[in-house]
């Protein structure tokens, strides 16, 4: 049974087709990286899955039920969560209570207490290694610290799909390194699928993921294990420029 | 550690006692004291609301007129059956409170799923709309309104009837104050308060983290006209004993719910008791040295806090206190 299933999904914006008749497997458990240029359509993609678009044409699945038309809290509570290109943290709460939002709105919603909520958080807070900025305001972090605080809020939700925009965007090699490990680690623990999207962090989608989608003017260009895709001609031409090894 | 989540609530409480000391202890200070309590206690309904969620409800006036109708209504219907008592008071807080909360359901329903401003402007029409409609369909009494300190005198006599209004209105004015502080405090800490800061700061990253905007928006906009209604029917029916629309729909009363939460501070428990005390303490102070000047000044003062502090008092404060032994009060 897939987690996630797109069938032949449409989106248009106006004239613009942005994603275009997109199919798009995802299994329990698996890590896959999203790639493409600027304007592929990978976020716009993101929002049809999360809800916050509702596509033209075609259908989407979570463990096939239907959730085409489904509103985004829904969709939470079946167990999608994402983080956002540009962090869109709730700038005047303390990162805890950031993440304990997650906790409480997310698939565990109406089994989990304030005060749970606030342990959990702290739980993950401590995975993404920002135990000591907890109760700072979330405003006030840097754009780096943010993306940790998403990943924390997004992992507090216990999804069963994880959709990162972007996270690793800014961060240095070493952060990317530390987190490609950490995100390794929870998903072995606690069986998320993950799906990673990166313009141009070659870094991240090859420690990170085991399957790999290229996009291209918001057609599936390529869906295929990581060290395939990345030498898949195609993807060379349009994407790379040139063979990964030269680079 | 689990009671100290209600510490907050004491500066509020020590702030409502001693406006009620001041009011029964010192002579000729009364109404003055009754005018601070209805202005806090609409400051904290009003909160629940703007406060909490962000969105500006221009209408709010019209959950407390539709408040003073209940309890004209009760009065004007019931005082017949004197046996009833004070059960017709009983009676016209139920009414005040069905139809402030159905009001509410009905505009919440529909507008909440609008955007801020939009929201906003569809509140100011509810609002004259409702007022157009009781004087151009002459529903209850219509322009005229409900006059119903007589039928008041036959329901519950002379002597009771005028405890009513010069007594015990006001006190269950500073009692419903007192409930709206506490459901604030027990909104701010729990699911609620969690959910309502999310949609304020960030309306779409908070539906994506699965909450369920409109119901929150929607609990928040009902919890704060039920007390409009209740304020209203107190503070302006009990008390003034008739119900005139071009007063209980008069916009004006909504601003100064918002001058009120800025001022004090949007969103904190203790922010509407600050506010309404300084709005009502400065407009009284004006009134006496420059009559018909007050809102020409107080205009630019408003402007300049605002601007200034846009946190409030109360959010001041906050950050003032944070790490000192004061901390858990504030809130």
């Amino acid at each position: 049974m897939a987690l996630l299933r797109l069938e032949k999904v449409t989106k248009r914006f106006g004239g613009l087709v942005a994603v275009n008749e997109v199919d798009l497997h995802i299994e329990a458990g698996e890590s896959i990286g999203i790639v493409g240029p600027n304007g592929s359509g990978k976020t716009t993609l993101y929002n049809v899955i999360s809800g916050v678009y509702t596509p033209e044409e075609g259908r989407v699945f979570f463990e096939e039920q239907e959730i085409t038309f489904l509103p985004p809290y829904r969709r939470a509570h079946l167990g999608l969560g994402r983080t956002f290109q540009i962090s869109r943290p709730f700038g005047s709460a303390t990162v805890r209570e950031n993440v304990a939002v997650g906790a409480l709105f997310g698939t565990l919603h109406g089994r989990i207490g304030v005060d749970e909520a606030l342990k959990l958080a702290d739980r993950y807070i401590e995975l993404v290694g920002l135990s000591e900025l907890k109760d700072k305001v979330a405003g006030s972090l840097t754009p780096v610290e943010k993306k940790l605080m998403e990943v924390a809020r997004a992992l507090a939700m216990r999804p069963k799909l994880l959709l990162m925009d972007e996270a690793m965007a800014g961060m240095h090699p070493k952060d990317i390194d530390r987190l490609v490990g950490l995100l390794k680690e929870i998903k072995e623990e606690e069986k998320i699928a993950m799906v990673a999207m990166v313009e141009h962090i070659m870094r991240a989608v090859v420690g990170f993921a085991e399957r790999v989608v290229v996009m291209h003017f918001g057609r599936k260009l390529v869906d295929a294990p990581t060290a395939e895709a990345l030498k898949d001609p195609k993807v060379v031409e349009v994407y790379l420029g040139c063979p990964l090894e030269e680079k | 550690m689990k009671g100290s989540k209600y510490l907050p609530i004491i500066p509020v409480y020590i702030g409502y006692l001693v406006l009620f000391l001041i009011a029964r202890g010192m002579p000729g200070m009364w109404q003055l004291m009754a005018m601070l309590v209805f202005y806090c206690a609409v400051g904290q309904a009003f909160n629940i609301f703007f406060g909490m969620t962000g969105y500006v409800n221009f209408g709010y006036v019209a959950f407390l007129a539709l408040g003073v109708y209940g309890m004209a209504l009760a009065i004007h219907y019931f005082h017949q059956f004197s046996w009833l008592g004070l059960g017709i008071v009983i009676i016209g807080l139920l009414l005040a409170m069905v139809m402030a909360g159905l009001l509410s359901l009905v505009v919440g329903a529909v507008a909440l799923r609008l955007g801020g401003a939009y929201f906003a402007i569809a509140t100011i029409g509810v609002n004259e709309g409702f007022r157009y409609l009781i004087e151009g369909a002459k529903i209850w009494g219509g322009s005229e309104g409900i006059i119903f300190s007589k039928q008041m005198t036959e329901a519950f006599g002379r002597e009771m009837a005028n405890r009513l209004s010069t007594l015990w209105a006001d006190i269950s004015v500073l009692l419903i104050a007192a409930v709206a502080a506490l459901i604030t405090l027990y909104f701010i800490k729990g699911k609620i308060g969690y959910a309502l800061m999310a949609l304020r700061e960030d309306e779409g990253a908070a539906k994506v983290m699965g909450i369920n905007v409109t119901k929150y928006k929607l609990i928040a906009f009902v919890t704060s006209a039920l007390l409009a209604g209740l304020i209203g029917a107190m503070a302006w029916g009990l008390k003034l004993t008739y119900v005139f629309p071009p007063e209980v729909f008069d916009i004006s009363y909504t601003v100064e719910a918002i001058v009120i939460v800025m001022l004090g501070g949007a969103g904190t428990l203790l922010g509407p008791v600050v506010g309404g005390l300084l709005y009502g303490l400065a407009k009284y102070w004006l009134t006496v040295i420059l009559p018909g000047f007050q809102l020409l000044i107080f205009a630019p003062i408003i402007i300049v806090i605002v601007v200034a502090f846009p946190e409030g008092v109360v959010g001041v404060l906050k950050r003032r206190v944070k790490g000192t032994a004061l901390e858990p009060f504030i809130l």
